[in-house]
């Protein structure tokens, strides 16, 4: 369902004009209404364009007289009528003026679509009232020889938009997959029809044959009926192929559609009446002048109307003649079956063809046609032959020639019409409606459905499907359609009345929300990056060989090398947002990511971040600093804290990422759930960091499992605690928590913290030495301490730690 | 003696009118106050007047003594609040140097939204669910009333797997999930990542979503619509303008899209929605029964809607960025904009 990304189930794109339709339906709709409509019918309307709406101004001209002008060999003056009293003198400067043509004139004030204004000019020295225009100027095409040439039966001084049928509004419609039947005009027109209530106006076919039986003349024979549930041939003989009537091109145009000769004219104009794909083949190049309709053989070939050769393959079904395919069934027509100029007798096909079939081989051979379109999502079986009648007669009228007498329809495809049973009170009790059985009745019956109460139920319709709407089978589809017409805007709003499930509880979202306050609260940003990963990835952050991060999952058909595998470790991900703002100058990074990984058929949650460059506020008083490991601990210990996790320790690793001396893997129980620490400078180099960088990546879901909110109230302690500072010297590479456990140990209760508030290492004190300082704080829960009990307590911490460390107090 | 103390409280009160300094002033209290001083001396002669004259003359020398020690403690005030004030006026700094602003950072503009589309469908009592994102064929399309052989899935823009699995497109296999884990009443929303082969200025390929799905007895479509437009209502104000149009998804029938009034133009009509006056925000419908089936439930029993919504497009309302790829390249100064 939508998104900003392209919804999944894309619309079919249909243009129709407001005139046409109307030669189908009366209606009193302005542009705006029909739209409005439309949409609230479930057909998007989405442009609305007025056609010709650039050429307001411009009228039918005829140029009465021509003289020389006076001063320039390349301009004429002419007088042109627009049928006002005063014929108007023009400057003219195109090859093919001449006196009574009739050409179409820009008056003064119009803006032409080139952006030009006419304004009252001198040209040299003479008067020009207007211009005549090429097609060019009037943007119509891009013919810029000479003036457009007008029919001579024009109305002088009439709009040119109206004399030349532009004056028409053209929509453009999003039609849903599920409604091929809206992809012609006499589909919207139905449409319409359930929207007013006023009767079709279907086109009148009377068809003149001739003596000829088409039975002796050609034959069909479906091979493959699974396939071809219908096919339709007429023959129309000594038709003449030229230019189609100005009517008919302004059809054609005004959808979009190309202009190519009558026949084919005929054909798409047909097709664009009725939804109806046809195809006409030049009956003198068919084998035995026959057609037969099967799957292709192995090896088979076709050069289609495109002159593309197409290799064939058994799946596909194909138009043959007697030896060879002719035609791609509904897809493509055969390029040596094609109409030509030469063309004097024609097959006409009107056919129904089997819609995953069509649409497997359009796929495969890459193609994409107006019939493949509409066979791929099922087009109507019971519209072949007024479609195959309706064109007939037109080209019998615009092409000449005569129609062959009868008709051949081999419909192995046929079946009766689908009956649907539909209970009244389902309709208000799925849509919360109250509509009455008449309601319902009349919606249906304006779409076109056959409808009838039951006899022996009550409230129980009998519904026909017609066969145009291959969409509808079942009773919930009936009642979509009622809603639709309905209105949505006239169904209730209520909000649920059902019981509020209880939801279990939901540890991870909670230690999610808990960690992301605190690092947000750290001073961190929050960043979203791709799942997609480029591969080289785990080079760049000096994972080894052997590192199951590695295994990462590979996309068959990703959009580019960076983006073809899912990443296994968000670590990449941030240091490419370190590089990106480095290359940018910014560098205060301070960075972190919550999201899952994929790690083969898992996809554990992560939290991960960065700390780079230079934080604190950059500003007099509190100036940017260089981030640090201990940076990154107290995020991690912060992190851990929030969750309520107090058993963790760290450990060094030898964690390839990572600086060797300067990392700690965090274990809970013995077993990893992150690590963090200094990145290792070929990362960085792999980064162009030109700085230091301080990574960590926790598993969310070891956090959510360890997490401990049980908080227990302490008593605050009601004797005072006593706080002595200690400074010793000891070997430069003790680790500082050693002495601290040994205070600990040593004092037992009476300790209740010791906090490292200083380290030191210089002139002070020996080569190789350092001096940690510490606050002890002494406490006991049942008396006050004295001085001396403390300084006892003291003395003993100082002498073990003496004792058993070789510690020097530091005086 | 009496003239004598009232020279006294006189030349006292004159004396200090010109004391400026404490040091002043305590050399003052001792010249009146002090063992040897002017007021004590005359204090000490009391013991030779008469019985008559005592009385009399001790009253006006305690007023006096009174006058004066009240006259000293306000002129001892007076100076003290002058060298308060002296003090605080040295004290004095440049308010304009810049505060020691505590770091803190924001929350995704994308994540933002996120958020608060989840704490208003929360509050109408769904619960949130979240699922896998790499799919099988099964979860996404098949379950959904996608057969392999449906146009909807002939689209070229699912990201496969090379084990033939796929990126999620949409959330909605979460809710396939959710059924059959769980029996009716179900309210669930399901936020999460999806992804399709798409990207240009509107269009990232992974996305987030937003689905919802309510199942129950007896839950009809008037009641997808109160949901959504209480949704709308909290989202985008309570002048925002709503309508709902019939649309197609395979896995809801009846289907619609809800649009609402645009919120660049109010629904005047602009570029920003093509001149309708309405921008479409999210796709809805009742379950469709094929759905049902492939969970196992009874679509005679139970009914359903669900909704699903482009977080990015609803973010993108708001905020108005030309290229929405901006969201994932994380570029600091952007995301120090939300």
């Amino acid at each position: 369902m939508g998104g900003v990304v392209t919804p999944i189930f894309k619309d079919l794109s249909m243009n129709v004009t407001l005139n046409w339709l109307k030669t189908y339906i009366n209606f009193n709709f302005s542009p705006d209404e029909l739209a409005e409509r439309l949409t609230m019918l479930g057909i998007e309307v989405e442009s609305v364009k007025q056609l010709g709406a650039a050429l307001e101004g411009v009228v039918v001209g005829k140029v009465t007289s021509i003289k020389p002008h006076p001063n320039a060999d390349k301009l004429v003056l002419c007088q042109v009528d627009i049928g006002e009293t005063n014929a108007l003198q023009i400057v003219c400067g195109a090859p093919n003026v001449c006196e009574g043509m009739f050409a179409p004139v820009a008056t003064i004030g119009t803006e032409l679509p080139t952006g030009i204004t006419i304004k009252r000019a001198k040209l040299r020295g003479e008067e020009s009232h207007g211009m005549l225009c090429s097609e060019k100027e009037l943007g119509i095409s891009d013919e810029a020889a000479g003036l457009m040439e007008l029919s001579s039966d024009l109305s002088i001084g009439s709009p040119l938009t109206e004399a030349l049928g532009l004056d028409d509004t053209v929509f453009e419609l999003e039609i849903t997959p599920n409604r091929p039947d809206c992809l012609s005009m006499i589909g919207v027109a139905r449409e319409i029809r359930a929207e007013t209530g006023n009767d079709l106006k279907l086109p009148h076919v009377a068809l003149q044959e001739d003596e000829a039986d088409i039975n002796e003349l050609t034959s069909v024979t479906i091979d493959a009926p699974d396939l071809c549930p219908r096919y339709a041939a007429r023959v129309i003989r000594g038709v003449k192929i030229g230019e189609s009537p100005a009517w008919l091109k302004q059809r054609l145009e005004s959808i979009g559609v190309g202009v190519i000769n009558n026949i084919v004219d005929i054909t798409n104009f047909v097709l664009m009446e009725y939804g109806q794909p046809l195809h006409a083949f030049d009956y003198h190049k068919l084998a035995e002048n026959r057609i037969v309709v099967r799957r292709a053989a192995e090896g088979e070939q076709i050069t289609t109307l495109d002159e593309e050769e197409r290799k064939l393959t058994p799946d596909m079904l194909v138009i043959a003649d007697a030896e060879k395919p002719v035609a791609l069934a509904g897809i493509m027509g055969g390029y040596d079956s094609e109409i030509t100029e030469a063309t004097c007798d024609v097959l006409l096909e009107s056919a129904n063809f089997q819609p995953s079939s069509v649409r497997a081989t359009a796929k495969k051979l890459g193609i994409n046609t107006e019939a493949s379109y509409r066979f791929e999502r099922g087009a109507d079986p019971e519209a072949v032959i007024p479609a195959l009648d309706r064109a007939a007669q037109l080209i019998m009228e615009l092409a000449g020639g005569t129609i062959c007498e009868g008709i051949i329809d081999v419909y192995p495809g046929q079946r009766e019409p689908l009956q649907i049973q539909l209970r009244a009170e389902r309709v208000n009790f799925i849509l919360g409606t109250e509509l009455e059985a008449d309601e319902i009745v009349q919606i249906l019956s304006r779409l076109g459905f056959g409808i009838e109460a039951s006899q022996s139920e009550e409230n129980m319709y009998q519904v026909t499907v017609p066969s145009f709407r291959g969409d509808i089978t079942r009773e919930i589809d009936l009642i979509e359609e009622i809603a639709r017409v309905h209105g949505y805007d006239n169904i209730p709003t209520a909000l649920p009345k059902g019981d509020i499930p209880i939801p279990p509880p939901n540890i991870s979202v909670e230690v999610r929300k808990r960690i992301k306050h605190f690092l947000l609260g750290s001073g961190m940003m929050e960043t979203v990056n791709y799942s997609f990963s480029h591969p080289n990835c785990f080079d760049k952050i000096g994972l080894a060989a052997d590192n199951p991060l590695r295994q990462a999952l590979q996309l068959k058909n990703p959009l580019s090398p960076e983006m073809s595998i899912l990443r296994t470790t968000l670590l990449p991900s941030l240091l490419d947002n370190a590089q990106y703002n480095h290359n940018h100058q910014i560098d205060n990074i301070a960075l972190f990511e919550i999201s899952t990984v994929f790690i083969q058929a898992e996809e554990p949650a992560r939290v991960a971040g960065i700390l780079a460059g230079e934080i604190g506020g950059g500003v007099y008083g509190n100036p940017y600093r260089h981030p640090d490991f201990f940076d990154i601990k107290g995020v991690v210990e912060g992190t851990l804290e929030v969750c309520g996790i107090t058993d963790y320790t760290f450990n060094k690793t030898d964690d390839l990422t990572f600086h060797p001396g300067r990392n700690a893997e965090v274990l809970l129980e013995g077993a990893r759930i992150g690590i963090f620490g200094e990145a290792h400078p070929t990362v960085l180099e792999s980064y162009e960091l030109p700085y230091k960088a301080y990574l960590f990546e926790l598993d969310l879901e070891a956090l959510a499992n360890a997490a401990d909110f049980s908080k227990r109230f302490e008593p605050i302690p009601i004797y005072p605690s006593v706080l002595r500072d200690l400074a010793i010297v000891v070997n430069e590479d003790m680790q500082s928590d050693v002495p601290i456990a040994l205070i600990y140990s040593t004092g037992g209760e009476l300790v209740e913290s010791v906090r490292l508030f200083d380290v030191y290492v210089g002139d002070q004190v020996p080569e190789g030495k350092k001096s940690l300082a510490y606050t002890i704080t002494y406490h006991s829960a049942t008396e006050t301490l004295t001085d001396k009990a403390v300084n006892d307590l003291h003395d003993k911490v100082v002498k073990r730690l003496h004792e058993e460390l070789g510690a020097e107090l530091r005086m | 003696m009496k003239a004598e103390l009232e020279a006294i409280q006189a030349e006292a009160l004159e004396a200090l009118k010109a004391v400026k300094s404490s040091n002043a002033l305590e050399s003052l209290r001792i010249e009146y106050f002090g063992r040897k001083g002017k007021l004590t001396d005359v204090m000490k002669g009391m013991g030779q007047l008469s019985n008559e004259k005592r009385p009399i003359i001790g009253k006006l020398a305690n007023e006096v003594r009174t006058a004066l020690t009240e006259a000293f403690e306000a002129a001892k005030n007076s100076l003290n609040n002058q060298q308060q004030e002296q003090q605080l006026e040295t004290e004095s700094i440049d308010i304009t140097l810049p505060g020691r602003k505590p770091a803190y950072g924001k929350a995704h503009p994308v994540m933002q939204t996120l958020e608060r589309i989840e704490a208003i469908f929360t509050q109408m009592g769904f619960q949130v669910v979240t699922g896998p994102e790499v799919e099988t064929e099964h979860y996404n399309f098949d379950a959904l009333n996608t057969p392999p052989d449906h146009p909807a899935r002939d689209l070229h823009d699912t990201f496969y797997l090379t084990d033939g699995h796929l990126l999620r497109t949409h959330n909605s296999p979460v809710q396939i999930r959710a059924m059959e884990n769980q029996k009716p009443p179900v309210r669930i929303i399901v936020p999460g990542k999806a992804y399709r082969v798409d990207y240009d200025v509107s269009h990232t390929p992974m996305f987030h979503q937003v689905e919802g799905l309510l199942v129950d007895r007896h839950v009809p479509f008037s009641e997808l619509k109160g949901v959504l437009v209480s949704f709308a209502r909290q989202m985008f104000g309570d002048q925002t303008q709503m309508r709902f149009r019939p649309h197609f998804f395979p896995f809801t029938e009846p289907s619609a899209e809800m649009d609402i009034s645009c919120t660049v133009c109010l629904g005047k009509g602009c570029r920003s929605c093509g001149h309708t006056g309405w921008i479409e925000i999210l796709g809805a419908g009742a379950v469709d029964p094929e759905v049902f089936r492939a969970v196992n439930y009874d679509p005679e029993e139970v009914t359903g809607f669900a909704f699903g919504m482009g977080v990015e497009r609803i973010a993108n309302l708001q905020f108005r960025i030309p290229d929405i790829r901006t969201f994932y390249e994380n570029d600091l100064r952007f995301l120090h904009q939300f």
